[in-house]
């Protein structure tokens, strides 16, 4: 009888920390696809006007490329975030 | 080094007579930036006018257009090409009378005889676009013309239709479109007209042609390809003269340009009837070699005299001063824009930090030899200055990824045969579950350090900065301000220490502590941000809104591990999908699929580390540099310089 009760213990916590891990996996997605969405959204606009500066004038080619990847920040700290959930 | 090039303001005022030599002395010197005459008023200028160009000034700009023109046409640029021997200006000269005005009639009655042949072609392919739909019908073009009793239909029609009036048809059906032509006497033309509208019929004109509509295409068409044959035979006589004259062109074309360069320098200078005064910069290094160079050729009648520079009002050109190994990273600051005189000059940092940055995150020994062979194969496509500067960046940058390589054990993508000398970056991807040994918090810690100590080290030139620049009361203000920033900074760090003990950081845990259990720590960590915020606010109430940026600018340095991982992680899994998944099976039971397999592997192989090569410069280059442009130099950089542009050329097809 008790070594029922421990047997069934002993599956629940696996089963609870193979969900927690699951969850964890889960939530590094999230962080990455959703901070990818918003750079995604935000070099939108200043992508589509830095090929118009550049169509222009083509000395603007470097701080043209500079502004569109400033907002790289959004997702770096989405993949931190999804590292530090996994590891 | 950490400053640019000294520079002096010198004065030279001669007679007009001495204008000519002066001129070609300071060209020659290419050292002396004129400062330009305005004619502003000044009352130390008054009765100055601009002068006028020398005399020869408007024939040599005619000549000069010419060979623009003709190098236009050949597509010829003085940046891309090399020069195999400089010529001497003065043999240049007599083959400009003697040669050049034979050779530019002969090039440009062919350039007009092309344009002549390319308008025909023009004009017989639209004919025969106009011909095309009537070829179908097997009718003479002048039988759609000239009735008076008859009206005619010719045009597009959807599907074929019947006519109650009087009429005679012809109905060519084709893939797009069905054409049609109608001849119908006048009286009826109405109701037919209506007919073929309510059938979806869209005109097409009669083009005004004779005879049969295919033999006019054809003959159309000889006539296109003959002019196109004689365009052809022009394309290869004009060749000929470019390889055979393009270097005296060119040589020419700086010869003149140089020559209508000095003509218009008068333009610059300020004058009177007899007299011309030039002020300009020269540096301070090379100012003894130009005065005593103007002495020598004037003999003596010119008087030049350093004057005082002010600093606060002068735009004084900034030329860079830094070690040969730093000059291709003035590229990379002439991106973002050029320091000012009185600030530090940062180039030198950046060449050091910019490669170590760009090898943290690529960090292979794989990727670092594709990158050096790149650099050596592109020398053949990239000429010209910036090209080369370009190549040498990248072979340091190359070499710096090859070093860290090494220490990270890692060739695109394998383990080398010894353990990371530094922390690992080795995740555990096609192996095992829990095969991984990258120790990504030691990683993202150093990162943090890297960021913290980059910082620092801005705040610190940024009170430099303003310590030189500003006077007076904001001066300090500006200085503390700085200071007040770093203690933020510091101070929320120490805190942080404090509280939580993290790896590779200090751990101020076990601090006694000193009320209500709050570490001696903490309280060390809360009097520097008070103490910071106090310093911020005193300059610049608004900029306590910034505050937050001290983190986010901070953490912004853990890309350089992140964009490192996934550069790993992509190679691990290009390996474990072409090797672990393709190749290794199909060497294991080998039959015939197995061939195809190990090509498909091959091919993943390639494909997947060239594009993580290009993401990896790509990645490496942006985001080295962004940390540069927008973590470093919003610390204490303003840039704004004034370009050094001296009066003279750098000649690489002639000399003297």
């Amino acid at each position: 009888m008790a070594e029922a009760v421990v047997a069934s213990v002993a599956t629940e916590v696996a089963v609870a920390q193979a969900s927690a891990v699951g969850m964890k996996a889960v939530g590094a997605g999230l962080a990455v696809g959703l901070a990818g969405i918003g750079t995604g959204v935000a070099e939108m606009g200043i992508g589509a006007a830095a090929v118009g500066a550049i169509a222009e004038n083509k000395d603007f080619f470097g701080l043209g490329l500079l502004f569109t990847v400033i907002p790289e920040t959004i997702v770096i700290f989405g993949l931190v975030v999804g590292l530090l959930l996994l590891f | 080094m950490f400053k640019p090039e000294q520079m002096s303001r010198l004065l030279i005022a001669a007679s007009k007579d001495q204008m000519e030599p002066v001129i070609r002395e300071l060209y020659r010197h290419n050292l002396f930036h004129i400062e330009e005459f305005v004619e502003q008023g000044k009352e130390s200028y008054a009765g100055f006018r601009i002068g006028t160009p020398l005399p020869g000034a408007s024939e040599k700009s005619g000549e000069l257009i010419k060979i623009r023109s003709i190098a236009n046409a050949f597509s010829l640029k003085k940046e891309e090409m090399e020069a195999a021997a400089k010529e001497r200006s003065s043999a240049i000269k007599t083959k400009i009378e003697s040669d050049l005005p034979a050779l530019e009639r002969e090039i440009e009655d062919l350039l007009a005889e092309r344009s002549k042949l390319d308008a025909q072609v023009k004009e017989a392919e639209s004919k025969i676009e106009m011909l095309r739909p009537f070829a179908g019908i097997p009718l003479a073009m002048d039988l759609y013309r000239g009735y008076r009793s008859i009206a005619v239909f010719t045009g597009y029609i959807k599907s074929d239709v019947s006519l109650a009036a009087p009429h005679e048809k012809y109905f060519a059906p084709s893939k797009e479109s069905n054409f049609i032509v109608v001849f119908t006497p006048l009286q009826h033309a109405k109701e037919v007209e209506n007919a073929l509208v309510s059938a979806g019929f869209q005109s097409v004109p009669v083009p005004e042609e004779t005879g049969p509509a295919q033999a006019r295409i054809d003959h159309l068409n000889s006539q296109a390809a003959s002019a196109r044959s004689q365009m052809d035979a022009i394309a290869k006589k004009l060749d000929e003269i470019k390889s055979g004259h393009s270097e005296f062109l060119m040589a020419c074309e700086e010869l003149l340009s140089s020559d209508v360069e000095q003509a218009e320098a008068p333009l610059r200078f300020a004058t009177t009837a007899q007299t011309f005064v030039a002020e300009g910069w020269v540096p301070t290094a090379k100012l003894a070699e130009v005065t005593e160079g103007l002495n020598r050729v004037t003999g003596g009648k010119v008087f030049t005299s350093e004057l005082e520079v002010d600093l606060e009002h002068d735009s004084v050109p900034v030329e860079y001063h830094n070690p040969d190994f730093a000059k291709p990273t003035q590229m990379l600051m002439d991106v973002y824009s050029r320091p000012r005189y009185t600030e530090v000059d940062p180039t030198l940092m950046v060449s050091i930090v910019f490669p170590v940055f760009f090898g943290l995150i690529l960090g292979d020994v794989g990727y670092g030899l594709i990158l050096l062979v790149m650099c050596f194969g592109l020398r053949k496509f990239l000429k010209g200055e910036e090209g080369r500067m370009l190549l040498v960046s990248l072979r340091n940058a190359s070499i710096i990824t090859i070093i860290f390589g090494l220490l990270f054990s890692e060739f695109l993508g394998f383990e080398l045969p010894w353990h990371p000398i530094i922390f690992s970056r080795h995740l555990g991807i096609g192996g095992e579950a829990g095969s991984s040994e990258a120790a990504i918090p030691a990683l993202l810690v150093m990162s943090v350090w890297i960021g913290v100590l980059h910082i620092t080290l801005g705040r610190g030139l940024g009170m430099v900065n303003h310590a030189r620049q500003d006077h007076g009361e904001h001066r300090m203000k500006a200085v503390f301000a700085n200071f007040g920033w770093l203690a933020v900074m510091w101070g929320i760090l120490i805190a942080i220490w404090a509280n939580f003990a993290i790896p590779y950081m200090p751990d101020l845990t076990g601090l006694p502590a000193i009320a209500a259990g709050i570490n001696l720590g903490a309280v060390i960590g809360g009097i520097l941000i008070l103490l910071g915020v106090i310093f911020i606010a005193r300059e610049s109430a608004l900029d306590i809104v910034e505050l937050p940026t001290i983190i986010s600018h901070v953490l912004s340095y853990t890309r350089l591990v992140a964009v490192g991982l996934s550069s790993v992680a992509i190679a691990m899994v290009v390996n474990y999908m072409s090797i672990g998944m393709f190749i290794g099976p199909s060497l294991e039971n080998f039959t015939l699929m197995s061939i195809v397999m190990i090509i498909v592997g091959v091919l993943v192989f390639l494909i997947g580390h060239a594009m993580n090569t290009a993401l990896g410069i790509l990645g490496g280059g942006l985001h080295s540099i962004r940390l540069h442009y927008v973590e470093f130099f919003t610390k204490f950089y303003k840039g704004g310089g004034k370009k050094y542009n001296p009066f003279g050329m750098k000649r690489r097809f002639t000399e003297e």
